[in-house]
């Protein structure tokens, strides 16, 4: 009995000790206390190979910001997290870092459910959150929040602009069942009129089938002209590659987060003419020399380049404006406390970052404007650029 | 001797009280990551009166998390229903859908038993997935406001720690009472030979659907207590990949036992506190600190405990 | 609508998705006909052997020697697992076994990431080609090559368990271990010959079918969920049982996503399920 006594007693002490002697992360010996930033990145499950890119673009961001003296002299410190793909995780990291990191900001979350359950937490600690992923920021509601990445709107308006342009009218939909799938679905409804196309099909597919013959088949029957497909990664691939098995090669529109060197790997080869729409950090020597952003996007690409071996992509940009405006905006107050860094970031105006010029308001939480897109095609294993 | 052993239970919950407002620091993350300890203990606690003491499998616990969770998230996002009423009709709706499939399901043995219950999961699923327009879909729902109970609304993460443990000891203590009940000598007999049983004239299907609708109502209250704490759900965290979660759990912790499964919850939520320390590595290591303990501790982590205290017994000549 | 090309298509896209769980189902049902285990690592086994694979060609390794040395290495890692991890806790109730598998696969899925990293990677099938047309409908090449090797893989075990000695003796052990071990037969060989083979049998279907998929470290689990479903609707001992079944899912799944509804095709199939296990509690092609 007294052992059991024991045990469980011991049991409890090493609880204790876990959660309170410091298994702290990445202690810093500066002379200014460093300012702590807070990443939360989709490091295993299925999001992880994004989660990757987002991560290495934050890295090198606050290595280059640090290198050059930091930020009203402090060094910047990125602590980041996986948040496993998964909501319930995502929270977990988000209150360490809030509550245990003491953050004063966070980056991150790169699918729209992970990015509701942070942008709770960022609302109720009123700590500002920048986020990149197709997450409608509702600036009523959320404060806090921000989006780096640009609004998922233009990633359907831009393309149906170049759609127009080529005269293509008949536009079926086959999207994935998920969050990505609701958002383009209704995307494309809402803007279709705007361009004179007309919606005359939709299917849903399973992110995991190995096929989706069966969907682009009765598709097929509606005679498309092209077929907007609002998915990331693996499954784009995998609509692309069905599409040319099918001789189906009319143009496929994709989403965004396919602007990365490992989805160009995954569809060179392929008849289908993809389209996907980007920011100016996938073609950087196509940026007019006369935009702002240039300068920008080229010098960080090159040092992405330089330490990584693989050019930057949409979700680097994201994450390097992301710091960025953080950054500015600590320059800005002074201080670290989130209410003022919040309306710091959303006073900003005329911001030259990657993804565009950003003006923030009380109403406009992305910043960047329809024009900041760019519509790329494939060529030669290569990006080409369609629209600018 | 004795008296300890009648009272022992008391230490637990001492300690329970007092972590937070001592050395826990009133800390609102250590309570943020308990309160998720305790949603689970509730579930697993649940699964365990139906797998360790019922013998019936399931490996779609969490379909009634969601269940719970859905209503109580849509009822007081959409309908402005109290968090506390919302929660009691999740229970009612959760209890009435597992009476119903209950009866058909839990005539399956074993690994067919554990596949309809994979199915029936993925059913609640696509479900949530597919009716967007209530449940928000695969985005999820936002704005699910903080729990509320007799005026008092629970914010702050160490109030609803104190709330979500009180409901967990509520449950805990029920659960022993049912297990230590002619009912609960019933559901063993029913898992050790269920014809046998009949033979007896016990109507094995009636105990088998009651304790399939007690578990699946203690999950539906852990899904009301997630919701109201995560302020937004999504369908992710309610698939089989987390009632997989659950099994693993019971099996970690002590399967039949109670007390094994609470361990195990709480072993496996505060785990990642320390892996996540070596990120490249945290899902190989995962993987292998489970290998570990179940090569090393097939009957749990519980089981260990037991056989010191046996130990213990033997040398004190009792 | 006058051409009937979009539902051959619909045959053609079950087919596909149906011999890639006819092929998975096999592999796990020789497990558990053997060792009467149901091995959730199987997804992992399944996604070695494709990458290992993928590791070996791209060294310059050619095909056919590629595809023997991965299948021969994940019989090592099957037989190395059986005999460290599964051996000494042999005795456990099944619920612990499974447990333990669950929790191989954790690891091994670890592994994977370290070593293969995030990416997706591809593989080429196994003959260059266009696809075949038929009546307007696409088929993949690499389908037959699935539907081939599931075909020769039935006729070898079909001959193991029917017609040679060691065959003979493992069914008995699955049957009656107690009775086989008193005939001589060891029990501890079956174990560790049915792990080496079923973890083969999975890299097997893995290479098979990664060049229809994209493969990547999580890609093992819709699968082995998807071969699982195939498993009990055939029968848990019966493989000709499964891979009907397999096919039958496939189809199934197709016509249901082509017909009836995109949306809500994974909610019909798996109230179909649920349908078939209540109403055949055996699987439908068992004997029972």
């Amino acid at each position: 009995m007294k052992k059991m006594l024991a045990i469980t007693t011991l049991f409890f002490v090493m609880f204790f000790l876990t959660t309170n002697v410091g298994l702290t992360q990445g202690t810093s010996k500066a002379a200014k206390e460093p300012y702590v930033i807070g990443g939360i990145f989709p490091l295993t499950g299925g999001l992880s190979w994004l989660g990757v890119y987002k991560k290495k673009g934050a890295d090198l961001k606050v290595e280059l910001i640090n290198k050059a003296g930091g930020v009203n002299g402090h060094p910047l410190e990125l602590i980041s997290y996986d948040d496993q793909s998964s909501p319930e995780q995502a929270a977990k990291v988000a209150q360490r870092l809030i509550s245990k990191d003491k953050a004063i900001a966070i980056i991150g979350t790169a699918s729209v459910p992970v990015s509701g359950a942070v942008a709770s937490l960022g609302n109720k600690y009123k700590i500002p959150v920048i986020i990149g992923s197709g997450y409608s920021v509702d600036p009523q509601k959320d404060k806090f929040i921000f989006n780096s990445a640009h609004k998922t709107d233009f990633a359907c308006a831009r393309p149906f602009q170049y759609f127009k342009s080529k005269g293509i009218t008949k536009v079926a939909l086959l999207m994935p069942i998920g969050s990505l799938g609701e958002l383009g679905s209704n995307l494309a409804r809402k803007y279709a009129p705007a361009y004179g196309i007309t919606i005359i099909g939709e299917e849903k597919f399973d992110i995991k089938a190995p096929d989706v013959t069966s969907q682009l088949a009765k598709l097929r029957t509606l005679n498309p002209q092209a077929i907007f497909s609002f998915c990331t990664g693996e499954p784009a691939a995998l609509v692309a590659r069905n599409m040319s098995q099918m001789n189906m090669n009319i143009p496929l529109l994709v989403s965004h987060g396919n602007a990365n060197p490992g989805f160009l790997k995954l569809v060179s080869n392929l008849t289908v003419p993809v389209i996907v729409p980007a920011g100016r950090a996938a073609a950087p020597e196509e940026v007019p020399d006369n935009d702002p952003c240039k300068k920008v996007v080229v010098e960080f690409s090159k040092a992405h380049m330089q330490k990584y071996g693989e050019p930057a992509n949409y979700y680097s940009a994201e994450m390097v404006d992301a710091i960025d405006l953080i950054a500015a905006a600590l320059k800005t107050t002074g201080s670290s406390d989130g209410e003022k860094l919040r309306e710091a970031i959303e006073k900003t105006k005329g911001f030259v970052g990657m993804q565009g010029v950003y003006n923030f308001s009380p109403t406009d939480h992305h910043g960047t404007v329809l024009d900041d897109m760019m519509v790329l095609g494939i060529k030669d294993g290569k990006w080409k650029v369609l629209l600018k | 001797m004795e008296k300890l052993r009648k009272v022992w239970w008391l230490i637990p919950v001492v300690l329970i009280i007092l972590y937070p407002v001592t050395i826990g620091g009133k800390s609102a993350y250590w309570s943020g990551i308990l309160v998720f300890a305790g949603i689970y203990v509730i579930l697993a606690v649940g699964l365990d009166l139906l797998m360790g003491f019922t013998g019936q499998i399931s490996v779609g616990h969490a379909a009634f998390f969601a269940v719970g969770a859905y209503t109580s998230a849509v009822l007081t996002v959409k309908y402005g229903f109290s968090p506390l009423l919302a929660m009691f009709a999740g229970m009612f709706l959760s209890g009435t859908l597992a009476w119903v499939i209950g009866r058909p399901v839990l005539a399956l043995k074993e690994y067919y038993l554990a596949m309809a219950t994979l199915a029936f999961n993925e059913i609640i699923i696509t479900l949530i997935v597919g009716f967007e327009n209530i449940t928000g879909g695969a985005s999820g729902l936002r704005d699910i406001p903080p729990f509320g109970i007799f005026g008092l609304v629970l914010d702050n993460p160490l109030h609803y720690y104190y709330f979500v443990w009180a409901v967990v000891l509520m449950i805990i203590a029920s659960s022993v009472l049912i297990i230590r009940s002619p009912f609960g000598r019933t559901l063993v007999a029913i898992h050790s030979d269920e014809l046998a049983a009949s033979t007896f004239g016990v109507d094995c299907a009636k105990y088998k659907t009651r304790v399939f609708v007690l578990a699946n109502v203690f999950a539906s209250i852990a899904g009301s207590l997630f919701a109201h704490y995560m302020g937004f759900i999504a369908p992710d965290d309610f698939g089989v990949s987390t009632s997989v979660n659950i099994l693993v759990m019971l099996f970690l912790g002590g399967i039949g036992t109670i007390y094994g499964p609470i361990l195990g919850a709480i072993f496996l939520k505060l785990l990642p506190e320390i892996t996540y320390l070596v990120q490249d590595y945290e899902l190989l290591l995962n993987g292998v600190i489970l290998i570990i303990v179940l090569v090393f501790m097939p009957k749990g982590i519980y089981g260990i405990f037991m056989t010191l205290r046996n130990k213990a017994f033997a040398r004190a000549g009792k | 609508m006058g051409d009937i090309s979009h539902l051959v298509q619909f045959f053609f896209s079950g087919l596909t998705t149906g011999s890639i769980y006819a092929l998975i189902a096999v592999s796990l049902v020789i497990v558990y006909k053997v060792s009467q285990l149901i091995c959730f690592s199987q997804g992992e086994f399944f996604i070695f052997g494709a990458l290992i694979m993928v590791t070996l060609t791209s060294k310059g390794i050619p095909m056919p020697l590629a595809f023997v040395l991965s299948i021969l290495i994940a019989m090592a890692i099957g037989a190395l697992i059986q005999q460290v991890l599964i051996r000494p806790i042999q005795g456990s109730s099944i619920g612990a076994l499974i447990v333990m598998t669950i929790a191989i696969s954790l690891a091994l899925r670890g592994l994977a990431m370290l070593i293969w990293g995030r990416e997706s990677h591809i593989l080429r099938p196994f003959t260059q080609g266009s696809p075949l047309q038929i009546f307007g409908a696409t088929l993949q090449l690499q389908v037959f090559w699935i539907v081939g090797i599931t075909a020769v893989i039935l006729l070898l075990i079909w001959l193991f368990f029917e017609k040679t000695s060691l065959g003979i003796a493992m069914r008995a052990c699955a049957e009656n271990p107690l009775g086989a071990s008193l005939m001589g037969i060891s029990v501890q060989k079956t174990a560790l010959f049915a792990w080496a083979w079923g973890s083969g049998i999975g890299a097997l279907a893995g290479i098979a079918v990664a060049p229809l998929m994209f493969m990547q470290y999580t890609s093992g689990v819709m699968p082995m969920v998807k071969g699982f479903i195939a498993m009990s609707i055939g029968g848990l001992s019966s493989i000709v049982g499964s891979v009907i079944a397999g096919l039958l899912l496939g189809i199934i799944e197709s016509y249901t996503i082509g017909v009836i509804s995109s949306k809500f095709s994974d909610t019909i199939v798996f109230a179909l399920l649920m349908v078939v296990l209540i109403a055949r509690p055996n699987g439908l092609f068992s004997k029972s």
